[in-house]
């Protein structure tokens, strides 16, 4: 077979029913070639997908707690200790890709009930705020503890949005999902840091800027990049906030 | 061949045609959603949307790929023939499937938010200067724009309402298409977590399609350098020397290159010669790869007829190609390169009272 038509070769005309022998056993072995084949590239390419993670939400696990709000430069809900557990303080968004600034402004350092879903992955919580009312019923008397420094830090990962990574959604971190996370900071997720080395035990940090306060459009350009940035790092109560300098951000791939 | 538009007119080799490749692409789906997530080996399952993005956005660029490599393989054997005979209908499920990647994507990453999804998915990634965060979704966008416009404008309405060269350079803005939707893939999918599968199907993928297209390239170069005796031949006021009575099959034809774009097909049929232009008026498909079948040229592609003494398709269809003037002396066969307006009569050149 090739290019040169012969007398003898099986000439195919689509619209006629008659189809030549040799043609039609030829389009049949390649029919079931190209669907088995398109069966065997889904089996191949689905099943070897990168693990998304453990994370996801809790929905089983409704959060209700009262506490302070702060804005430590996202908002942050620290919850008292209680018995044997220890202060904790969570991340916080809202609903989809929506952050909490408004209630936590309004609510500032007042007692508050705050009701809401966790998303969970590992040590990193985030909680999915529903309903944030004022109480007189808080913890009275509660001083939340100021951060703990714990140094300088060159440190090596990604900056992802907080709640995608904490699994919201299953893959949530990774270029495919860098506009994600880039349309949930500007929504006012709080961005996190995914270290791939820990420090004091933790790989995932609540960013802010080098003096502590909310990062802005300089963020976009290193977002879901494998990065390596200077900064210090503190801890407050359970949670790790990394101030990160941009200035030093350097795109290892 | 056509005298009046209709949306499809079925018979069975179409519905063949249509069943295998819904057939596929539906197993690819079921596979890719249904069946393989029981081999994965996760923590927790990849969600839902993300994972049927994901199976339509893979189905559309295999889909793509085979497109592209139907044109050549139906050069390179002539068994692959009737694949090119509903490429179109190929073309608009691919469109249509990767229409549904993209409404995965925006309904899934850019929804939920304050900001519209449409204007998120323009403003939410604007990293141009750089390479790694490139935002791949305008490539992605670009494509399915491409895709698109070549599955609406693929019935053969828009082919006579635009004219075939038109038509035809539309139609060949598909290699930009998939040129695109290897960066968005490049750009994208391909710089995440090493996936060595999927970055060998996509590399198989461009290999293929280049490989295919690079050996077509070469048989037309080598054929076209058999045909320089054409050019280079004898003349004889004007005629050039188009090759040997023997060199072609009856019912059959010989393909002669005058330039690049200007070949002529010189058929043998009932010891009788006719030359016509090599380029179908449908979509300018390669008729002297054709046959002469119940006394009409038959254009390999898509069965349009030509008459052969005059290059009108029998009535009542009215498409008419070129003809030219052909004079025998021995057996070489000699041919005017001055083609004649579409349709025009020229008496076939009788073998047997050749001088």
């Amino acid at each position: 077979m090739s290019w040169r038509q012969t007398k003898d070769a099986p000439f195919y005309v689509g619209y006629l029913n008659a189809v030549p022998k040799p043609l039609l056993v030829f389009l049949s072995i390649f029919a079931v070639c190209f669907a088995g084949g398109m069966g065997l590239a889904a089996l191949a390419l689905s099943s070897t997908q990168n693990d998304p993670g453990s994370g996801g939400f809790q929905w089983g696990n409704r959060f209700e707690q009262a506490g302070l709000l702060e804005l430590r430069p996202y908002p942050v809900f620290r919850v008292p200790a209680d018995g044997t557990t220890p202060a904790r303080t969570y991340m916080l968004s809202g609903q989809g890709k929506r952050g909490v600034f408004g209630p936590a402004k309004a609510n500032k350092e007042t007692p508050v009930n705050l009701r809401g879903v966790p998303v969970n992955r590992g040590d990193l919580t985030m909680i999915q705020v529903g309903k944030v009312e004022a109480t007189e019923d808080g913890p009275t008397g509660f001083q939340p503890s100021d951060p703990v420094p714990l140094g300088r830090w060159k440190l090596s990962g990604e900056i992802c949005d907080g709640k995608c990574y904490a699994g919201a959604m299953r893959p949530g971190r990774g270029l495919a999902h860098k506009a994600c996370a880039d349309l949930c900071l500007t929504g006012g997720i709080p961005p996190v840091f995914v270290s791939t080395g820990p420090v004091d035990g933790r790989t995932f940090f609540l960013m802010a800027d080098k003096n502590g306060n909310l990062l802005g459009d300089e963020i976009k350009d290193l977002l879901a990049l494998y990065i390596e940035v200077e900064g210090d790092v503190e801890r407050l109560d359970d949670l790790m906030v990394f101030k990160a300098d941009l200035a030093t951000a350097r795109i290892l791939k | 061949m056509s005298v009046q538009y209709m949306p499809v007119l079925w018979n069975r080799n179409k519905i063949f045609y249509d069943a295998v490749l819904l057939i596929a692409v539906g197993l690819y789906l079921f596979v890719f959603i249904r069946v393989a997530p029981a081999f994965e080996d996760v923590s927790k399952p990849i969600d839902g949307a993300i994972l049927r993005m994901r199976a339509f956005g893979s189905c559309a660029f295999l889909m793509l790929t085979i497109i592209l490599c139907i044109g050549p393989l139906a050069r390179l054997d002539r068994r692959f023939l009737p694949l090119l005979y509903n490429r179109r209908h190929f073309g608009v499920l691919t469109a249509g499937i990767a229409a549904v990647h993209a409404n995965y994507v925006l309904g899934w990453y850019f929804n939920f938010s304050p900001t519209d999804k449409y204007a998120a998915l323009l403003s939410s990634n604007t990293s141009y200067g750089q390479v790694l965060g490139f935002p791949f979704e305008s490539l992605g966008i670009a494509a399915l724009l491409i895709l698109f416009v070549l599955a609406a404008t693929s019935h053969d309405f828009w082919l006579s309402f635009l004219g075939a060269p038109i038509w035809k350079a539309l139609h060949m803005s598909i290699y930009a298409a998939y040129a695109f939707v290897v960066l968005h893939v490049a750009f994208g999918a391909l710089q995440g977590p090493a996936d060595p599968i999927f970055t060998g199907v996509v590399a198989a993928s461009v290999v293929l399609v280049c490989g295919l297209h690079f050996m077509t390239g070469r048989m037309e170069a080598a054929r076209e350098r058999g045909e320089e005796t054409a050019k280079a031949s004898l003349q004889e006021n004007g005629w050039v020397v188009a090759g040997d009575l023997d060199d072609i099959d009856e019912d059959c034809a010989k393909v002669v290159t005058l330039n690049e774009d200007e070949r002529v097909a010189i058929f043998k049929y009932d010891g009788k010669l006719s030359a016509i232009t090599n380029a179908c008026a449908h979509q300018n498909g390669p008729l002297g790869e054709g046959k002469v079948l119940w006394g009409c040229i038959t254009c390999p592609w898509h069965g349009y007829q030509y008459n052969l003494a005059d290059g009108r398709a029998p009535a009542p269809f009215t498409e008419k190609i070129s003809t030219y003037r052909l004079k025998l002396i021995g057996s070489t066969v000699l041919l005017d390169p001055n083609a004649l307006p579409p349709g025009t009569h020229v008496d076939p050149v009788e073998i047997g009272g050749a001088a």
